[in-house]
């Protein structure tokens, strides 16, 4: 078994004051490495509480979890992931340099090293140019792939995204996901990728997840057989239209064409 | 420092046009026979210009001019406020730290922390002063504590309200990167809480003055401006220029006080997050 992530009979639930949240039941996936795995449903499925039972930021209420081949908990202490939210969340005290380094410089790395790594990062995601801008001096594309590049800084086999460019403009977008999807093929990391628009995860992903809310259920898992690289030819192919149909029905709570 | 200097010419404007409308109705509102108050004569309001010159007469007959006993008198008093300045925003960062990181100590000592404010300076000041003389400490030392009591306040709240500033995926993006509690207070939480901080600090620079003149008072000092205050206060009927020159001087000892918290604000501080603490 070497799942990246690996979920058998996961459940989560919020006790309130006065009635218990069922946010997530019966949940098991099994993610390979190098998959790029889009979780999608309504608001208030989980998808969001999904992931962060992947990175240990919520412990599970039942079930069994294991990513990278360990406990969640383990994996995140060991930098197995790297993670970007929606809000890119940058210390605005920090140059976007700094930025980076700082999951570098929380693991104890040297400061040569981490000003290598830096570079590096500053050049995949096209903003050497920016490296001693504040964050408020960048557009919200750009700060969200100064988020990308700090989530990327240790190299990790698997990375988390919640909605990264669910605040961005159709154009910046659609600019980002390409940009994405370049940073993926080069990385060879593994994605998890929570998103509620349904091209995006159709034009990302090798598997589409399709969950349903109250109580928070996988309902459908959907192949995404698109060919790669991903461009703008696939982005206007039949296949492509077909796939969004798809994911569409499954979301009503259809069976789809497949 | 223009918009500062309009305001001072403006506010001299009021003044003066003030006794001057009282010097031409008697001392009335116009067309009532209400009485002005404050009353517009030299005895309550002496004229801008009297004030400027009994600042460069001579305090006592042949004696040096007031400015200079008031100045030194001002740094005399200014010393012990920096030091329970520094003293008091050291208590105050210590406790907001130790509060955000014990819920428990929150809970049970907060409601201590708010009484201590309660309590006016002028109760406590004497028994600080009384206490010192009892343990030896040097008596502007003591004033320097009554000085701390009211600068750590404003600074214990404001950080911990600062240093729960960071929004909640700041707070889990250091969770994922399996960060330290202490990395996080010192790379997230102490950065994020500055401009509070410092918020905290520019009123804790002016109670700190106001905290050593008090302070002054019942340990009787000669020096400070305490006590220049309340010497002039004793001659107000007679001289009343002499007080209002050492409040001057007292108002521009807290101004240089704050401004230089500024300063260190300004140099320490990028300008959009001075903005975001306003």
């Amino acid at each position: 078994m070497d799942f990246i992530v690996d979920m058998q009979g996961l459940s989560k639930t919020f006790a309130g004051r006065s009635s218990t949240v069922h946010a997530l039941q019966d949940i098991s996936l099994q993610i390979e490495p190098g998959e790029f795995v889009s979780l999608i449903g309504p608001s208030g499925c989980g998808k969001s509480t999904l992931l962060r039972l992947i990175g240990d930021l919520l412990p599970p209420s039942g079930g069994g979890l294991s990513v990278n081949g360990k406990e969640a908990h383990q994996a995140r202490i060991d930098g197995d992931y790297g993670i970007a939210f929606q809000k890119a969340t940058l210390l605005e005290w920090r140059t976007v340099r700094r930025n980076i380094e700082l999951p570098l410089e929380l693991a104890g790395v040297p400061e040569a090293e981490r000003r290598s790594r830096a570079n590096d990062l500053l050049q995949m995601v096209g903003l050497t140019e920016f490296s001693d801008h504040h964050p408020w001096q960048l557009s919200g594309g750009m700060q969200q792939r100064v988020a990308i590049a700090r989530a990327l800084g240790q190299r990790p086999p698997l990375l988390l995204m919640d909605e990264p460019f669910g605040a961005l403009d159709e154009m910046t977008r659609e600019s980002m996901q390409n940009e994405l999807m370049g940073i993926w093929r080069e990385t060879g990391t593994t994605v998890v990728f929570v998103t509620h628009s349904i091209p995006e995860a159709v034009f990302l992903s090798t598997r589409v997840i399709v969950m349903s809310a109250r109580p928070g259920r996988i309902t459908h898992q959907i192949a995404i057989d698109l060919p790669q690289p991903r461009d703008l030819a696939v982005r206007e192919s039949p296949r492509f239209f077909e796939l969004l149909t798809d994911v569409r029905e499954a979301l009503r709570g259809r069976t789809g064409t497949r | 420092m223009l918009a500062f200097g309009i305001v001072l010419v403006a506010l001299v404007l009021i003044w003066e046009g003030y006794k001057l409308l009282g010097a031409a109705t008697g001392g009335t509102w116009p067309f009532t026979d209400i009485e002005m108050r404050p009353r517009p004569g030299n005895n309550s309001m002496p004229h801008v210009w009297d004030v400027v010159a009994s600042l460069f007469a001579p305090a006592r007959r042949g004696g040096e001019p007031l400015i200079l006993t008031l100045a030194i008198a001002t740094l005399y008093t200014l010393r012990e406020a920096l030091v329970g300045f520094l003293v008091g925003a050291l208590v105050g960062f210590s406790i907001g730290v130790f509060f955000v990181r014990s819920l428990a100590a929150e809970r049970s000592l907060m409601p201590w922390v708010v009484a201590s404010q309660t309590i006016p300076i002028i109760a406590i000041a004497p028994m600080v002063v009384i206490w010192g003389r009892r343990l030896d400490v040097p008596g502007w030392l003591a004033v320097a504590i009554i000085a701390a009591y009211l600068t750590f306040f404003p600074v214990a709240i404001n950080t911990v309200r600062g240093l729960r500033s960071p929004e909640a995926t700041a707070t889990e993006l250091f969770h994922s990167y399996a960060a330290s509690s202490w990395q996080r207070l010192w790379k997230l939480q102490v950065p994020s809480a500055l401009p509070y901080i410092f918020t905290a600090l520019k009123i804790s620079a002016a109670a700190s003055v106001v905290g050593a003149i008090v302070g002054e008072l019942p340990a009787g000092f000669a020096d400070g401006l305490g006590r220049a205050l309340l010497q002039f206060n004793q001659v107000f009927s007679a001289d009343p220029a002499k007080l209002y020159a050492a409040v001057l001087m007292s108002a521009i000892g807290g101004l240089v006080f704050v401004g230089a918290v500024t300063l260190v604000e300004h140099l320490s501080l990028p300008a959009r997050m001075r903005e975001a603490a306003a």
